[in-house]
């Protein structure tokens, strides 16, 4: 292999040498020449870190540097063996039969997607595998991974917490732990690869912090804690107390089944600390034998955490701190430390951190080695370090996957800077929920690639990190609030431009002028902004800005909430810092009592119980609690709140059980049609429909197109573009987008708006879909001479705010007509039938996870069916909001609207010049009123004209096809193998080209009576008798408590208007049309890609903002 | 080695196992006789000249009453109050002087493999190496609880012979992995005491110190051990043979069958366990 890549794959590049740079150089025939050696070389490569580094050069060869060398109309398919392996995580083999393919066939833009997708799992499956043998591997934690019998059982509980007096109750270990504020950002750099590949650069200082809500609670507190007693049971009682969540585990398989319930994370805890340990996993042994070796015959645990009502997403790690709260919890209990209360040792601190990783990787999560920081006390710099002989890692990698951690004492932070800086900064959870984990792949990637933009970013963030440090040690509070701003605004967005929202950026430029000089700065807190964030203030008004900021917030967040998933209001937090680090006390004799919210929540459970059969330890519990928490006057009385929870407000139920009138409202409001509901609810329980149903019949023959099926445009065609033009010109088209939807899999079913989701920055801002179409149509305008008319149509969901924000923002300054078509139907989602679910989780393809996450998703989707037959297969799905409980029904119907709504009636009165509609989805951002698109679609002369892209891996969910000899799209869902869809050269970008009159006529009528309601509506039902009806499972998010969220699938049914390709009687034309033109953004994750390959630059051009 | 070790001490003072080494067991020989008796007997074959007895204050009469046959060689020195092994240790301190000594503890009784029994190949060890010496036994994980256990390396080219670096009394396994791996050992196995220690007078000073420290406190061995492991050489030697711990589950009877099979009773004892098996296996398949 040449010197220069070989020193760049080995990471011993000159600085200022970059891959990129290489390759940008490279035509393809050098680009091809490099994958095949770094091919090679990773064959062979003995170091670790080397090989997935040159797995992350194929992946970039593959997705950004050899597609724009492949010519627009190049052919090419993805071997269906291939695909499979991929999902089933044989990436490997996926590489070697793709290979194979490119040999035989050559290379292609498809073939490229295929590996380049197949490199990213096998880089992505190689670094996981890594680590979580490294956590096996730590010192302290092999022996739970051998130890697979009761009889080996090394722990003990410690005397003290079993020895007590006859009428005494069991004594309470009780854990408090702080969380932690990473205040320099680590610019992601303590992500366990990367901390490994190059400890150098992972470091950040991190500070262990108490918390309350301001105005809530008096005084700042550890936020999490956990308790932990010996009980007359065997059994290991375990109890959330913050999620509600209670279970005697009686069972090992139940100990080591993690999404079961709400107590995954305590289970994890249990299983980190050795309490249960790993290898007893599937050894067929009884819990109670273990517990009667830790504890004593007939006895158990009862283990309760509890986070002191920190909203969830707070970027502060709460979970990881709860976790390391109760591995210390069990770890203390079980004399693995050298002191049952009080502070641990360094050592014992670090076994606690790696066991939270393991804890973590049991549970299918993680994050970073800093996050477990609140074990740690005060204010503290931790930095990765270079594995050295005799390390587990040594070989390997070149750091530990442990980072050192440097306690600063008031030596180097005075007492005084500690003050300024709580007196200075205001934490806030501005109320925004969403997942960080895209992020965390797409800073690995970048890191390990180095590109050099990023590299560049990463080295100014380790000098601003150097920078904070320094100020605090020279006790300039506004220097650290100067350097996190800079660090966001630079570094952080450089290499992550997710990391900011349209959310953020708002709050900080509205507090900057709100609070004039007193703002002093911005710090980003964990993965990315818009949760758990701080600005700095002036300290000397720090309660006028307090106020400010809370009502910046809370107005911005109004404003923004259909666009953006939030979970909960903007809070303000107190905090203060923690000097102790998680830190233990015993509670004995008639102190040993749990929280108050413990008692909360179970003395109800007890009232409930026949008294009779209430143990007597527990009748004891009620007395002592009685006597301390009940009948004591005052703020401490407790008798208020158990009423309360005894007795719940009426309005309360209302909220939680969303059983009011609201809905039927919507319902009546929305043009519900409950017969057709109660026709589907029949068919699907009765199994005439449902997702095997979608199918088409297997003896159906699915074969790819033919060359002249297709007409091709890929180039400039003169008389198109002026016939296009002209047509433009004359105001003959309008252009329709359909926006109806909610965007389930942009926000895991958070129900927000997707056409005003702000997705990217575009022109310098931040940009909905919707704004992004209205600024091409501007465009085209503005090519024409003419304002083109926009429609968009809306749903139940969309309408509203949509309507409001386009008039709040003056459409934009789009100068032409703007019109929203309102949505005319409307579903009642329905709980899916087990059969539905256990068709679409174990027929339908997925993409395989790691074991461990795998495991975790099928205890997931085991008790997902319970709840869909304990919840009523079939039944209406009614505890959520009202709008979560809604669906749209598919676009087919949002064309119709046009008809039944009296939109296309209404532009066809005023502007009677217009002849064709542009109908494309809101994330098609490609998607635009070309001319020599329409001008082919005029010249074509056809009803219809369907726009089609060349397939790429990614492009699921059907296409264009031959179906038993018929030229027709063909959903993703109806096919009935999967690896027909493999077959077709092209993908379904759901743009079409319609003529209205031919349209209308479809629907059996005519400009003329398109007033006509009842003609209109008897039109579309008979076109809608013959498209067929899909039933789909949605993840909708049910939000609760404290910014905890449920995702729950729900069944719908649609209609979708690629099927009006069936209808034999119609003109139809398929275009193949550039990529870019077609490519859809569906999830968050593909943000990053779409900015790298060009395509947001793409977008960009196609836009006048 | 200069010095000749003369002199033992062997401690049955803890408060769980006073009376254990008064339990009567048979010996190689097919006598019955104590424990205690049978401990002093192996040290007194192995060369030593004086054993030091720690016992309790009320346990002392009964032990002078079956010991009267050791009494020339035995002194008893009476720790006054449970206040730790470290300090019952320390009780020998006067009768030890500044000489190595073997410390014993008196609820193993232990089998040689060699033909030499493991008390002389301790002694063999020690005299050699000129420096402490602990008997240790590789030992699975799940008994850890019961052991001190030491952190330590081969010596090169010495078979079963350990550099000592640290001691800890009854690690967890988290501890044990963590500090006390040795190579060249099974995974899940440690070197924990095997009962028996050649020291030097060294040791004294380190308990009286922790004593000074923590008055009032138990005094624990390990602690002033980990400590002796940083002042001098201090080594750890695989013996070969084995220990049958009396305070363990069915210690006593354990102890019984490994002497009746290693001297002149083995085939009563085999006959015995032949018996038994056959009468249970007898009664077993009658009830189905």
């Amino acid at each position: 292999m040449d010197a220069n890549l070989l020193a760049l794959v080995e990471g011993s590049a000159a600085e200022g040498a970059y891959f990129e740079t290489v390759c940008r150089a490279s035509d393809r025939a050098a680009l091809e020449r490099l994958a095949a050696e770094l091919e090679e070389y990773r064959q062979h490569a003995t170091n670790f870190y080397h090989r997935v580094r040159s797995i992350f050069f194929l992946e970039a060869l593959h997705r950004y540097f050899l597609p724009p060398h492949y010519p627009q109309d190049n052919s090419g398919t993805i071997p269906f063996a291939g695909h499979q392996h991929c999902l089933a995580r044989r990436f490997e083999e996926a590489v070697g039969v793709f290979l194979a393919h490119q040999k035989a066939h050559g290379s292609s833009d498809a073939l490229s997607s295929a590996l380049a997708a197949a490199y990213h799992g096998l880089a992505f499956k190689t670094l996981a595998q890594q680590v979580q043998k490294t956590v096996r591997l730590v010192r302290g934690n092999q022996w739970m991974f051998r130890m697979g019998h009761p009889l080996d059982y090394p722990l003990r509980i410690r005397r003290e917490l079993v020895d007590r007096g006859p009428d005494d109750p069991a004594p309470v270990l009780f854990e408090e732990t702080a969380v932690r504020m990473d205040l320099s950002h680590a610019a992601w750099s303590d992500i366990f690869f990367l901390g490994m590949d190059y400890p150098e650069g992972a470091k950040v200082l991190n500070i262990s912090v108490n918390l309350g809500v301001h105005g809530r609670d008096s005084d700042t507190r550890p936020p999490v804690c956990a308790f932990l007693r010996v009980i007359d049971e065997p059994v290991l009682r375990l109890t959330s107390v913050d999620l509600g969540a209670t279970v005697d585990v009686k069972t090992l398989d139940e100990v080591f089944d993690f999404a079961k319930d709400y107590l995954g994370l305590l289970k994890a805890a249990v299983i980190a600390a050795g309490v249960v340990p790993s290898g007893l996993e599937g050894s067929g042994q009884e819990l109670a034998d273990v517990l009667a070796r830790l504890c004593g015959p007939g006895q158990g645990l009862e283990i309760a955490s509890q986070v002191r009502d920190i909203p969830k997403g707070s970027r502060l790690a709460v979970s990881t701190n709860l976790l390391g709260c109760l591995i210390a919890l069990c770890m203390r209990a079980t004399g693995q430390t050298a002191s049952l209360t009080g502070p641990l040792t360094e050592t014992e601190r670090r076994t606690i951190a790696s066991r939270a990783i393991l804890g973590e990787w049991l549970g299918g999560s993680g994050g970073g080695w800093q996050d477990s920081g609140g074990v740690w006390p005060g204010i503290k710099l931790i930095e990765g370090v270079a594995a050295v002989s005799g390390d587990t890692e040594y070989g390997t990698s070149r750091g530990r996957l442990l980072p050192n951690h440097t306690l600063y004492g008031r030596d180097v932070v005075s007492d005084r800077t500690r003050q300024e800086l709580q007196d200075s900064l205001i934490l806030v959870h501005g109320g925004m929920s969403q997942n960080v984990g895209p992020i965390l792949e797409m800073v690995t990637e970048k890191y390990l690639l180095k590109l050099q933009r990023e590299w560049l970013a990463r080295k100014e963030a380790q000098e601003i990190l150097r920078g904070i440090i320094e100020a605090l040690r020279a006790g300039d509070v506004a220097k650290v609030a100067e350097l996190t701003t800079r660090n966001f605004f630079g570094p952080l967005q450089t290499i992550i431009p997710w990391a900011s929202t349209a959310y953020t950026e708002r709050l900080i430029t509205e507090a900057k002028t709100a609070l004039g000089p007193a703002f002093r700065g911005f710090v980003m807190l964990g993965g990315m902004s818009g949760g758990g964030m701080g600005f700095f203030v002036d300290p000397k008004s720090k309660a006028e800005s307090r106020a400010k900021l809370l009502e910046i917030m809370t107005r911005t967040k109004r404003a923004l909430e259909s666009a953006l998933p939030f979970a909960m209001d903007p809070v303000v937090y107190d905090f203060s810092i923690n000097e102790a680090g998680t830190s233990a006390t015993l509670r004995k004799g008639f102190e040993a009592m749990l929280s108050p919210e413990y008692y909360l929540f179970f003395v109800p459970r007890w009232l409930r119980q026949d008294p009779r059969t209430l143990r007597p330890e527990v009748r004891r519990e009620m007395d002592r609690f009685s006597a301390t928490s009940l009948y004591t006057s005052g703020t401490g009385s407790l008798l208020g709140p158990l009423m309360r929870r005894i007795f719940p407000a009426q309005d309360d139920r209302r909220r939680d059980g969303a059983q009011g009138g609201s809905l039927r409202d919507l319902l009546a409001a929305n043009g519900f049609d409950s017969v057709q509901h109660e026709r589907i609810r029949d068919d699907l329980r009765s199994g005439r429909i449902g997702l095997a149903q979608n199918r088409l019949p297997s003896t159906a023959e699915v074969e790819d197109v033919r060359a002249d099926d297709v007409v091709p445009i890929y180039g400039a065609d003169a008389q198109a573009e002026k016939v296009g033009l002209q047509a433009l010109r004359d105001g003959r088209v309008a252009i329709v987008t359909l926006a109806a939807g909610a965007g389930s899999r942009w926000t895991q079913g958070a129900g927000t708006v997707k056409a005003l989701h702000p997705f990217a920055r575009l022109g310098g801002r931040h940009r909905s879909f919707i704004e992004t179409h209205l600024a091409k149509s501007r465009a085209t305008s503005r090519l024409c001479g003419r304002p083109v008319t926009h429609v968009f149509t809306t749903s139940h969901l969309t309408h509203a705010p949509m309507e409001a924000t386009l008039r709040d923002e003056k459409q934009f300054g789009y100068p032409g007509r703007v019109v929203l078509s309102p949505g005319r139907s409307i579903g009642l989602r329905m709980i899916p039938t087990a059969r539905d679910l256990r068709f679409a989780y174990e027929e339908m393809p997925h993409q395989q996870l790691d074991p461990q996450k795998e495991k975790v998703r099928q205890s997931l989707h085991k008790a997902l069916i319970e709840w869909a037959i304990s919840s009523g297969e079939a039944s209406d799905y009614t505890d959520n909001v009202p709008m979560q409980c809604l669906h749209p029904v598919g676009h087919w119907y949002e064309i119709a609207n046009l008809l039944l709504n009296g939109t296309l009636r209404n532009l066809l009165e005023t502007q009677p010049e217009l002849e064709h509609l542009l109908l494309h989805n809101i994330d098609t951002l490609g998607a635009n009123l070309d001319p020599v698109v329409l001008g082919k679609h005029l010249l074509e002369g056809a009803a219809l004209s369907v726009e089609v892209i060349r397939r790429r891996l990614e492009d699921r969910g059907g296409g264009l096809a031959r179906v038993n000899g018929q030229l027709r799209l063909v959903e993703g869902l109806a096919l009935a193998r999967e690896e027909d869809e493999f077959k077709l050269t092209y993908y379904n970008s759901a743009t079409y080209w319609i003529h209205i009159d031919s349209m209308l006529e479809l629907f059996g009528i005519d400009r003329r009576n398109l007033a006509n309601p009842e003609n209109v509506a008897a039109g579309v039902r008979a076109l809608a008798a013959k498209m067929p009806t899909y039933i789909t499972l949605k993840d909708v998010k049910k939000r609760w408590g404290n910014g905890q969220e449920d995702i729950l699938p729900v069944s719908q049914f649609e209609k979708l208007w690629g099927d009006m390709t069936t209808l034999h009687d119609v003109e139809i034309r398929f275009f193949a049309v550039p990529r870019p033109r077609g490519q859809q953004l569906k999830d968050q994750a593909q943000l990053d890609g779409w900015l790298r390959d060009g395509s947001a630059a793409g977008v960009e051009k196609l836009c006048a903002f | 080695m200069a010095t000749h070790i003369k002199k033992a001490i062997i401690t049955a003072a803890g408060p769980s196992q006073r009376r254990l080494p008064l339990q009567s067991l048979t010996d190689r020989h097919g006598e019955s006789k104590p424990a205690i008796a049978i401990i002093l007997e192996e040290m007194l074959a192995a060369g030593l000249e004086k054993v030091g007895l720690v016992v309790s204050p009320a346990d002392r009469s009964a032990y002078e009453s079956v010991l009267a046959p050791f009494a020339n060689a035995l002194t008893f020195l009476v720790q006054s109050a449970p206040n730790g092994y470290g300090d019952a240790v320390l009780c020998g301190r006067q009768f030890v002087g500044s000489d190595p000594f073997l410390l014993q503890v008196s609820d193993h009784l232990y089998v040689s493999g060699a033909e030499k029994s493991c008390t002389r190949q301790l002694l063999d060890m020690a005299e050699a190496e000129d420096c402490a010496v602990s008997a240790v036994q590789a030992t699975h994980e799940s008994l850890l609880r019961f052991y001190g256990t030491v952190a330590g390396t081969l010596l090169s080219g010495r078979k079963g012979l350990y550099q000592i670096d640290n001691v800890i009394e009854k690690p967890t396994p988290t501890v044990a992995e963590q500090q006390c791996v040795v190579p060249g050992l099974r995974s899940g196995h440690y070197l924990c005491f095997f009962g028996m220690h050649v020291l030097t007078p060294t040791v004294f000073q380190l308990l009286s110190d922790d004593a000074v420290a923590n008055p009032g406190a138990k005094i624990g061995l390990s602690p002033a051990l980990a400590r002796l492991a940083s002042r001098e050489k201090y080594l750890a030697a695989e013996l070969s043979g084995r220990r049958s711990d009396l305070e363990a589950h069915f210690g006593v009877l354990r102890a019984q069958i490994a002497l009746a099979l290693n001297g002149s009773a083995r085939e009563d004892m085999l006959a015995l366990l032949a018996e038994e098996l056959a009468l249970d296996a007898t009664r077993r398949s009658a009830s189905r």
